[in-house]
């Protein structure tokens, strides 16, 4: 199991993960309305809480992605972004079972049905985030180079999620 | 109360990874959610009177309608019709309306007296739509869930192609239909 422990494995997953949920976000951020139309559809929730879900998920959503991009607090980023995963893989097959036919509404301009293969896909984006919670070694980070680069900080020390 | 132990920095100097801890995790993650509900708070603040005052809706309703009468004119080349004149030819009894979505839907609530065609197994062909509907002028009206459901433009798109002349969408679909308190069959 050496590769639990290696720096670049844990970098790729990092930013792949980080990657796919700043791409996620920032439409939903520009765009509330769009996102509150998609969690309507699900038929589960009363309007205050669709209201909330629109407005602040896409911001949670940017700043785990974003914090797990550049290599800061990333278990809690990691956490957040596991915890928001299960409840769409919950709540796609909570659909899946209600035989309702609707997109997830994950990214805006891609069509992704709330099916098995979303969830399938959402599976694996858990176990990444789940190994990047787990086995946290940032020791390869933007903020890291940076603090390296300018203030010459070779214990790491501040830079830790 | 959670477990708090230091971050073990000399672990992370040396290659080996720094000892857990719950507490300073959730701290972050409470950061994290704070910082987003003051942004999207700030950021939606219309959007978020309109959730609690219970007009959003409504508004996420209407914006949906308008979507699909766009796709369905542009994407499928299919004729909407108005919620008023669907409703005037059910009382009539001057059109078939035909619900779209599967089998399960349709068993736990459609219009009142509509057949069912689910969008798959018309596409796959797998129902003969000549054996339900032999007259090929009769007035069609699909529909499905409401929203954001295409079901019933994919259906409507390929009894056009299947020689039926009158074929129409209801976009606002089951959802609309029974919201309005007209006749659906539990």
């Amino acid at each position: 199991m050496k590769f639990l422990n290696n720096d670049y494995i844990h970098l790729i997953i990092r930013l792949l993960i980080g990657a796919i949920f700043v791409y996620s976000a920032v439409p939903h951020v520009l765009n509330a309305m769009g996102l509150a139309s998609s969690i309507y559809n699900y038929r589960l929730f009363p309007s205050s809480i669709i209201g909330m879900s629109a407005a602040v998920i896409p911001w949670i959503t940017l700043l785990s992605g974003l914090a797990l991009i550049l290599g800061v607090k990333v278990r809690a980023a990691s956490l957040i972004i596991s915890i928001s995963l299960v409840i769409f893989i919950c709540l796609a097959v909570i659909s899946m079972i209600r035989g309702l036919d609707i997109d997830c509404g994950c990214f805006v301009g891609i069509i992704r049905k709330a099916n098995w293969i979303a969830v399938s896909e959402d599976f694996l984006l858990l176990l990444g985030s789940l190994f990047t919670f787990f086995f946290d070694r940032t020791r390869i980070s933007l903020v890291l180079l940076i603090k390296k680069l300018v203030f010459h900080n070779k214990n790491y020390k501040g830079a830790l999620s | 109360m959670l477990p708090q132990t230091k971050v073990d920095y000399a672990s992370v100097s040396a290659g080996r990874r720094p000892t857990f801890s719950w507490r300073p995790i959730i701290k972050d993650c409470l950061y994290f959610i704070a910082l987003a509900i003051l942004l999207g708070g700030l950021l939606n603040y219309s959007l978020l009177r309109n959730a609690f005052s219970g007009t959003l809706i409504p508004r996420i309703q209407q914006n949906q309608v308008v979507i699909l009468k766009a796709k369905a004119k542009q994407l499928y080349g299919v004729t909407v019709i108005e919620f008023a004149s669907a409703k005037q030819l059910y009382d009539e009894k001057n059109a078939v309306f035909i619900d779209a979505r599967n089998a399960q839907e349709y068993e736990a609530g459609h219009i009142s007296g509509a057949i069912n065609v689910p969008d798959r197994e018309f596409l796959m062909g797998e129902i003969d739509p000549g054996k339900i509907l032999p007259n090929k002028d009769s007035v069609l009206i699909t529909y499905c869930d409401g929203g954001e459901c295409e079901l019933a433009l994919d259906v409507a798109k390929g009894l056009s192609e299947r020689g039926y002349t009158d074929v129409f969408v209801l976009v606002e679909g089951y959802q609309g239909w029974e919201a309005a308190g007209y006749p659906v069959d539990k």
